[in-house]
């Protein structure tokens, strides 16, 4: 009779693994040295105030559409049961107003986001709309929690091609996202699950105007109320100070 | 399992985790070594509706233009995309990567190192897209604009980054939100796993308040196979009844409804191709004209349920970025005043020498050079060095010898040093054999006396002179060309003698008397148009018209009311150089056009010129039939959408010229 490797090892196999995926080694430091942290290890410098340029989806973005306006999201039968449900007076009183602030929509928010390291490998995210805080985990991310509107995130950077050591080479930042309360990827409703995976990756560009740039481009995948994965791009412009912070609490209209 | 074993195990199985964490530590800073590889087959997938869906007309929400481009897209209905000149133009480059069917990239490969040197992309509806990687510097100015523009790549980090220039006018988004031809395009591109992220800089400061800047999504599909989609519209426009000139546009103000339809009514929309579920009646009608204002989050504090405190949203500050297109430059710099010739191939015979702000097209070949037009009298000496330069490297070129001794073809059998002696010494360059002037204009034929004495004619017949060679070029033009540069006997003529016509026609048209440089060559007479002189000219076989004033890239149309010019007679002269061309594929290429000042151009371009001409001449009609005065008119800018691009306050021709030539133009005859 075959053997069963314990679940308990195999857990802890791959949390001490994790690092190894997630975490990864930085440009700056030879052999022989420790390795530098996640924040020396940057491939892109996200740190600092960006406004949100709303382009795309103006009219399901910087105002709430009616209930029942689903366009363009792959809502399943059982998510549009969902939506249909939405009511934010409801929302209010059960305290939820903060649904569409969640990881899976809170980038498409307008807004500003104030990015900071907090530590030498823990990024964390500010947004003005809803007071929201977003940290994300270099390597072994803390032991996740009740789930929470944002969730546990994982981060990890994608360098761009070379060798280079302690020379910057651009590249993205991946971050995945788990263990969220159910929230709405539309203000009116549109929900996403407590199953629902976040993948984001974060892209910085030095615009023509030497203005930079941020893209994040965001993955949502929730088999409970999805057919498909639901893929957008939100965009930020970077900014010199905190000109506009304006933190404002979650509103459910 | 025993418990000791279990605690063994799960410690072996921490330890190797460990190890693996500093295992990868210690591979130090190693990123991919190449650029990510983007080349396959790419399928759409955003949850977006402003990528692909279309939107409706009026609906330009999140783009932030200024009042000229709101009014250019509120006056462009779809059916545009109905008249001759448009019917097979793929989507504009903007809207490229968002049109259906997918991508497919291509890799072009240096045959030695292996190195990308081009990617080429295809879209469903589109040409192929070379982004060129070798290094290669972009065209001048004066150089043709196509849909897809001109590309050149360069890897940063793991995004690949073009820019492209030189694109034709077209929109942001399908369905209405216009460009200029004078935008710039950065795009930048950057795999993750199996999603491209595309993000697009469209920087239209003619138009816009700042780059419009939207991004997009691909997911990798080996399965996918790009679609072609062939056109085979009419040749004529399926609007406008039996007129296949008509041009299709909305008078300002006069159509209003349909511009808030969506948001008022909802459902089938008349005319569009969209229906929409429900009436969007959540989006305020102020915001849905766009403007940089409404980007920024800081402009929902003025919006109050579906109304907006329009005093609240004039007063905001929001961040703004700036665009690095410098139009008016761009503008100029396609008919560039410096002193200098410039000389462009164009196609078959035919050259384009960019002549100090005015254009001379030159048929070169083995029987001699036709020149149409000579440019000012200050640049003759550089004309003619430039056209003895020319007419030696294509008709008396030298060549190095391809062949060794005696295995050499020829009656003399021999290479060298026979052969690299004749190499050394070849032909004289070409005679100019035949002189074209378009209209009297001074920068059109100011180089006529010298060209003409430079110049052999060809034979007797026609075009007068002895038989053989005879000393000088004929000067062909229409008669009303002498008319203005002669003068009855006695008086003072305005230009010398040597440099008059001397084969005039007053026919519709007139032709070279034979092939020449294997082509036939026929001169129109455009009655009316900029005078009542003007005319283009055809190369049949090269496939190139010369159209004189007609029709110009960096201008309105000068039109010289005193010497019999008139609105309507150029929109004819457009329409007839229209009907001349044909598009190669996809409404661009194919028969060129070389406009009396500016780039060189194809149908799309001179369509695009001709519907300018036909909407001002419409807005000022409606202005002269609702009684308004001239001062009147111009006080209310009919050519507001176009003055950036073709207008001026100062220098010969003015934007308040041009309407006053216009108004004078529609006047009832006496």
């Amino acid at each position: 009779m075959r053997k069963r490797v314990p679940a308990t090892a195999v857990a802890v196999f791959l949390f001490a693994s994790a690092g190894a995926v997630m975490a990864q080694a930085p440009p700056g430091r030879g052999a022989g040295g420790p390795p530098p942290t996640p924040q020396q290890a940057a491939a892109i410098d996200l740190t600092g105030y960006w406004v949100s340029v709303i382009v795309e989806d103006w009219k399901w973005r910087m105002v709430t559409p009616k209930k029942g306006v689903y366009e363009a999201i792959p809502l399943n039968e059982a998510g549009r049961k969902a939506a249909d449900t939405w009511d934010p007076a409801k929302d209010e009183a059960a305290g939820e107003q903060c649904r569409a602030y969640g990881a899976a929509n809170i980038m498409r928010m307008p807004g500003r986001l104030h990015i900071t390291w907090e530590n030498p490998s823990t990024l964390k995210v500010d947004t003005d709309a809803g007071t929201q805080t977003r940290r994300f985990y270099f390597g072994t991310a803390p032991p996740a929690g009740e789930p929470s509107w944002q969730g546990s995130s994982v981060a990890r950077w994608e360098p761009g091609p070379g060798r280079g050591r302690g020379t910057a080479r651009g590249g993205s930042l991946k971050v995945i996202t788990t263990n969220l309360k159910p929230g709405y990827v539309r203000k009116n409703g549109a929900p996403y699950s407590a199953n629902a995976r976040v993948t984001e990756y974060y892209d910085i560009n030095t615009l023509p105007s030497g203005d930079q740039w941020l893209t994040v481009t965001t993955n949502v995948e929730d088999q409970q109320f999805f057919v498909r994965h639901y893929l957008t791009t939100s965009d930020f412009l970077k900014q010199a100070n905190a000109t506009g912070w304006n933190p404002t609490p979650c509103s459910s209209r | 399992m025993h418990t000791a074993n279990r605690c063994v195990l799960a410690a072996l199985l921490v330890t190797a985790g460990a190890l693996a964490n500093v295992l990868v530590f210690a591979q130090g800073p190693v990123g991919p070594q190449a650029a990510p590889d983007i080349v396959g087959e790419w399928r759409l997938d955003t949850a977006e509706r402003d990528t692909a869906t279309q939107a409706p007309l009026g609906d330009y929400t999140g783009i932030p233009f200024n009042d000229a481009g709101r009014m250019r897209s509120e006056t462009t209905p779809e059916s545009i995309w109905s008249t001759a000149e448009y019917q097979c133009r793929p989507h504009s480059a903007p809207h490229q990567w968002r049109g259906l069917g997918g991508a497919r990239i291509l890799a072009e490969q240096d045959p030695i190192t292996r190195d990308v040197t081009v990617y080429h992309v295809q879209f469903m509806r589109s040409l192929d897209r070379p982004i060129f990687m070798d290094g290669r510097p972009h065209p001048p100015a004066y150089a043709p604009h196509s849909w897809t523009g001109f590309s050149t790549g360069q890897w940063i980090g793991n995004t690949l980054k073009v820019v492209t220039t030189h694109l034709k006018d077209g929109y942001l988004r399908r369905g209405g939100p216009q460009t200029t031809d004078m935008y710039g395009m950065t795009e930048f591109i950057t795999r993750h796993d199996d999603i491209l992220s595309i993000v697009t800089v469209i920087d239209d400061p003619l138009y816009q308040d700042q780059p419009y800047i939207h991004s997009t999504t691909y997911s990798y599909d080996p399965t996918l196979r790009v679609p072609t989609e062939n056109c085979n519209a009419p040749a004529t426009g399926e609007t406008g009844g039996s007129d296949r000139h008509f041009v299709p546009h909305f008078l300002p103000g006069s159509n209003t409804a349909a511009l808030t339809e969506w948001i008022t009514a909802g459902g089938l929309i008349t005319g569009q191709a969209r229906n929409l579920a429900v009436a969007e009646d959540w989006v305020p009608l102020t915001a849905a004209r766009g403007g940089v204002k409404t980007l920024y989050p800081e402009y929902r504090s003025t919006i109050n349920g579906a109304t907006v405190d329009t005093a609240k949203a004039a007063a905001l500050t929001v961040p703004t970025l700036k665009s690095t297109v410098a139009a008016a430059k761009l503008i100029a710099d396609e008919s560039p005043r410096d002193g200098e010739v410039h000389v462009l191939p164009v196609q078959g015979n035919i050259y384009m020498l960019v002549v100090d702000g005015t254009n001379v097209t030159a048929s070169v070949g083995s029987e001699g050079v036709a020149l149409v037009n000579t440019g000012s009298l200050q640049m003759v000496d550089k004309v003619l060095a430039a056209v003895k330069q020319l007419s030696a490297l294509v008709a008396a070129r030298a060549t190095a010898n391809a062949c060794i001794g005696a295995t050499c073809p020829g009656p003399w059998g021999w290479s060298s040093p026979y052969m690299n002696a004749v190499i050394a010494s070849p032909a004289a360059p070409r005679p100019i054999r035949y002189i074209i002037n378009t209209s009297a204009a001074p920068d059109h034929t100011g180089g006529n006396e010298k060209l003409v004495a430079a110049g052999t004619g060809l034979r007797a017949g026609q075009l007068g002179g002895a038989a053989g060679n005879v000393e000088g070029a004929p000067v062909i033009a229409h008669e009303n060309v002498l008319n203005r540069m002669s003068a009855p006997a006695g008086k003072q003529p305005p230009t010398p003698e040597a440099a008059w016509p001397t084969a005039t026609y007053n026919d519709e048209l007139t032709k070279l008397p034979t092939y020449f440089n294997g082509e036939g060559v026929v001169v129109y007479h455009e009655p009316a148009a900029n005078t009542d002189g003007d005319s283009i000219v055809t190369f049949r076989r090269s496939e190139v018209i010369s159209a004189g004033n007609i029709f110009s890239t960096v201008s309105y149309p000068i039109i010289d009311i005193e010497k019999g010019g008139s609105v309507q007679g150029v929109i004819r002269g457009l329409n007839h150089i229209l009907d001349l061309s044909v598009a190669e594929y996809r409404s661009q290429g194919g028969t060129w056009v070389v406009p009396g000042r500016g780039r060189l151009s194809d149908t799309a371009d001179v369509a695009s010129y001709r519907n300018m001409v036909v909407i001002v001449r419409d807005r000022v009609q409606d202005l002269i039939d609702k009684k308004m005065t001239l001062a009147q008119i111009k006080a209310a800018r009919p050519s507001l959408d176009f003055d950036g691009r073709y207008g001026s306050t100062t220098g010969p021709w003015t934007t308040d010229m041009f309407i006053d030539a216009v108004y004078r133009s529609l006047q009832p005859k006496k």
